[in-house]
C-alpha cells in the first residue's frame, strides 16, 4: 500500500513536471524520425530480400531495430528520470517525512522505481506502436515482435534499477545520473574490446547486456536472459536499500 | 493538564553523527496534555533529538518509547501515533498544497474519505484554505511552515513533534501558532524544539534545556521565568554544571 502510495507520488509529480513531458516529447521524436528511416531501408531492400530464401522480414528490420533503439536511447533517458527519486529527496529534505511515516527504504525505493519503470514503460508501448501501425499492411512475426518488446522491457527495468541504487548512493542529482549512466554504458560496451580484439571472453561477454538482449530481438526467450535481467533489478535495489536503511542509522 | 504517565520516554539516547558525539544520555519523559520545550543554543542536539523520537533516525545507544514501545520498531500505523515537522519544511514544490497533503495522506495510509475530512480540517485551521490550489513551492516561509504543520496534524496524532515551529513566521503567525499549540496540546503530547526563551515561555508547560549533546535542565516552567533565564543564559555560555 505504501510503496503504492510513493509510487503514484512519483509519478504525480513527474506528472506535473515539465521536464518529464520535454523528455518524453524529445524521445518520441527521434524514435518517429529513426522509424522512419528504418522504414525507408526496408522499402529500399524488399526487392533484394523477396528473392533470397529464408530472408529478413519487416520484424527483424524495422520493428526489432526499432526497439533496440529506444533500448539505446533508455541508456540517456532512465538516468535522467531516475536521478530525482532519492537524490532530490536528500536535497529537498524530504526524507525525514517518508521516514517518519513509518516507510521502509524497501518500500520506498520499491515506489520510486515503479513510478520510473511505468514513466519508461509508457514511452516503450508508444515507441511499440510505431511498428504496429503497419502491421496491417506488413505481415509481423507477432512472437519475435512479443520476445522483442519483453526483452526491451526488461533492459529498461534494469536500467531504471541502476538509475535508482545511483540516486540512493548519490548526493546530488547529477551525480547520480551521471553514475548510471556510465555503469549503464560500461555495461553495454564491455565485451567490445575482447570482440574487437576477436578474443573469446566467457565471462565479459555474459556481463554485458547486449548478450542477453539480441536473443530476445531475434525472437528468442532464455531464461538464463531473463535471469540476468532479474538479478540486476534485484541487486541494484538491495544495495540501495541497504545505502537507505544506512542513512537512517548513520545519519 | 498533563496526565501522570508519561506518552514518550527517552532513557539514556546518544546519538553520533559524523564521528562527533551530537547526543549523549539524554533522559526525560513527555505526557499527554503535556508541552515540552526543548531549549537549546544552535547545534545543542535538539534537532537530532526530535529526529529519533520521530523514528527519522536511529540512536546508537539507548531507547525512545512511545507508550512503552520502542519507536524504532513502531509499524507504520503505530508511527500514525507521532506527527513531525522537521526543521527544513519538507515540501514537494511541484505540487499544490492540496495535492501536498493528500499525498502526505496516502503515505500515512489514511482513507479516502478520512483523508479529505482531515486535509478541509487543517486547511480551515491553519489559514491555508485559500491557497489550497497554489503550488506549495511558491508559499512564503510562513505558509510553508504552516503547510508543514498540517502535514504533521494531518493523521491527528497522539504526540507532536515539531522542530522550530516558529522560524520564519512573522509576529501575528506567531501569536497564531503559539495559541493554536496550546489548544492543540490540550489532547496530545507536544514537543517544541527552540533556541528562543520567550516561544518556551508562551507555550510549554516544561523545559529540557539540551546543551552540547546533554540535558543541563529540566524543570516545570516555573512562576518566577527569571531564574528560566538565568539557567539558559549560564548554560548557553558554559558557566552551568550538568545535573547530578
Amino acid at each position: 500500500m505504501t510503496a503504492r502510495a510513493i509510487a503514484r507520488l512519483d509519478l504525480k509529480r513527474l506528472y506535473v513536471r515539465p521536464f518529464a513531458w520535454t523528455l518524453a516529447a524529445i524521445a518520441l521524436a527521434i524514435m518517429a524520425w529513426l522509424f522512419l528511416t528504418d522504414l525507408n531501408l526496408f522499402l529500399a531492400l524488399q526487392p533484394k530480400l523477396a528473392s533470397q530464401e529464408g530472408n529478413l522480414g519487416f520484424t527483424d528490420i524495422v520493428s526489432a531495430q526499432h526497439l533496440l533503439a529506444f533500448v539505446q536511447l533508455s541508456l540517456l533517458i532512465a538516468p535522467l528520470i531516475t536521478m530525482h527519486p532519492i537524490a532530490g529527496e536528500r536535497r529537498a529534505h524530504t526524507l525525514p517525512l517518508l521516514f517518519a511515516a513509518g516507510l521502509s527504504p524497501a518500500r520506498i525505493l520499491f515506489g520510486k522505481f515503479f513510478a520510473a519503470l511505468i514513466y519508461l514503460w509508457l514511452l516503450l508501448i508508444g515507441v511499440a506502436l510505431m511498428p504496429l501501425t503497419l502491421a496491417h499492411a506488413t505481415t509481423p512475426d507477432w512472437g519475435q515482435f512479443g520476445a522483442a518488446l519483453l526483452g526491451c522491457a526488461l533492459c529498461v527495468a534494469a536500467l531504471v534499477a541502476i538509475g535508482v541504487a545511483c540516486s540512493a548512493f548519490a548526493s546530488h542529482p547529477a551525480l547520480a545520473a551521471t553514475a548510471a549512466l556510465l555503469i549503464a554504458l560500461i555495461l553495454t560496451l564491455l565485451d567490445r574490446g575482447a570482440q574487437i580484439s576477436g578474443v573469446q571472453s566467457g565471462w565479459l561477454e555474459y556481463l554485458a547486456l547486449p548478450t542477453h538482449l539480441t536473443p530476445f530481438l531475434h525472437g528468442l526467450v532464455r531464461s538464463v536472459d531473463v535471469i540476468y535481467f532479474g538479478l540486476i533489478i534485484a541487486l541494484s535495489l538491495a544495495f540501495a536499500a541497504r545505502r537507505l536503511a544506512a542513512e537512517k542509522v548513520r545519519g | 493538564m498533563p496526565s501522570a504517565s508519561p506518552l514518550l520516554l527517552l532513557e539514556h539516547v546518544g546519538r553520533r553523527l559524523a564521528g562527533r558525539e551530537v547526543v549523549a544520555d539524554v533522559t526525560f519523559s513527555v505526557a499527554r496534555g503535556e508541552v515540552l520545550g526543548l531549549l537549546g543554543v544552535n547545534g545543542a542536539g535538539k534537532s537530532t533529538t526530535l529526529a529519533m523520537i520521530a523514528g527519522v533516525l536511529a540512536p546508537d545507544s539507548g531507547t525512545v518509547k512511545l507508550d512503552g514501545r520502542d519507536v524504532q520498531e513502531l509499524s507504520a500505523t503505530a508511527r500514525a501515533r507521532i506527527g513531525y515537522l522537521p526543521e527544513n519544511v519538507p515540501l514537494w514544490p511541484e505540487l499544490t498544497v492540496r495535492e501536498y497533503l493528500e499525498a502526505c495522506g496516502r503515505l500515512r495510509g489514511m482513507e479516502r474519505s478520512s483523508r479529505k475530512r482531515a486535509i478541509d480540517r487543517e486547511l480551515l485551521r491553519l489559514d491555508l484554505s485559500g491557497m489550497a490550489d497554489r503550488l506549495s513551492g511558491q508559499l512564503s516561509l510562513g505558509q510553508k511552515r504552516r503547510l508543514g504543520l498540517a502535514q504533521a496534524l494531518l493523521h491527528d496524532p497522539e504526540l507532536l513533534v515539531l522542530d522550530e515551529p516558529g522560524n520564519g513566521l512573522d509576529p501575528v503567525q506567531t501569536t497564531q501558532l503559539r495559541e493554536l499549540i496550546r489548544t492543540l496540546s490540550e489532547s496530545r503530547a507536544t514537543i517544541i524544539s527552540t533556541h528562543v526563551l520567550s516561544e518556551v515561555e508562551a507555550m510549554c508547560d516544561r523545559v529540557v534545556i539540551l546543551h552540547e549533546g546533554r540535558v543541563r535542565f529540566d524543570s516545570p516552567l516555573a512562576a518566577d521565568r527569571g531564574a528560566l533565564d538565568r539557567a539558559f543564559l549560564a548554560i548557553a555560555r558554559g558557566n552551568a554544571k550538568a545535573p547530578a
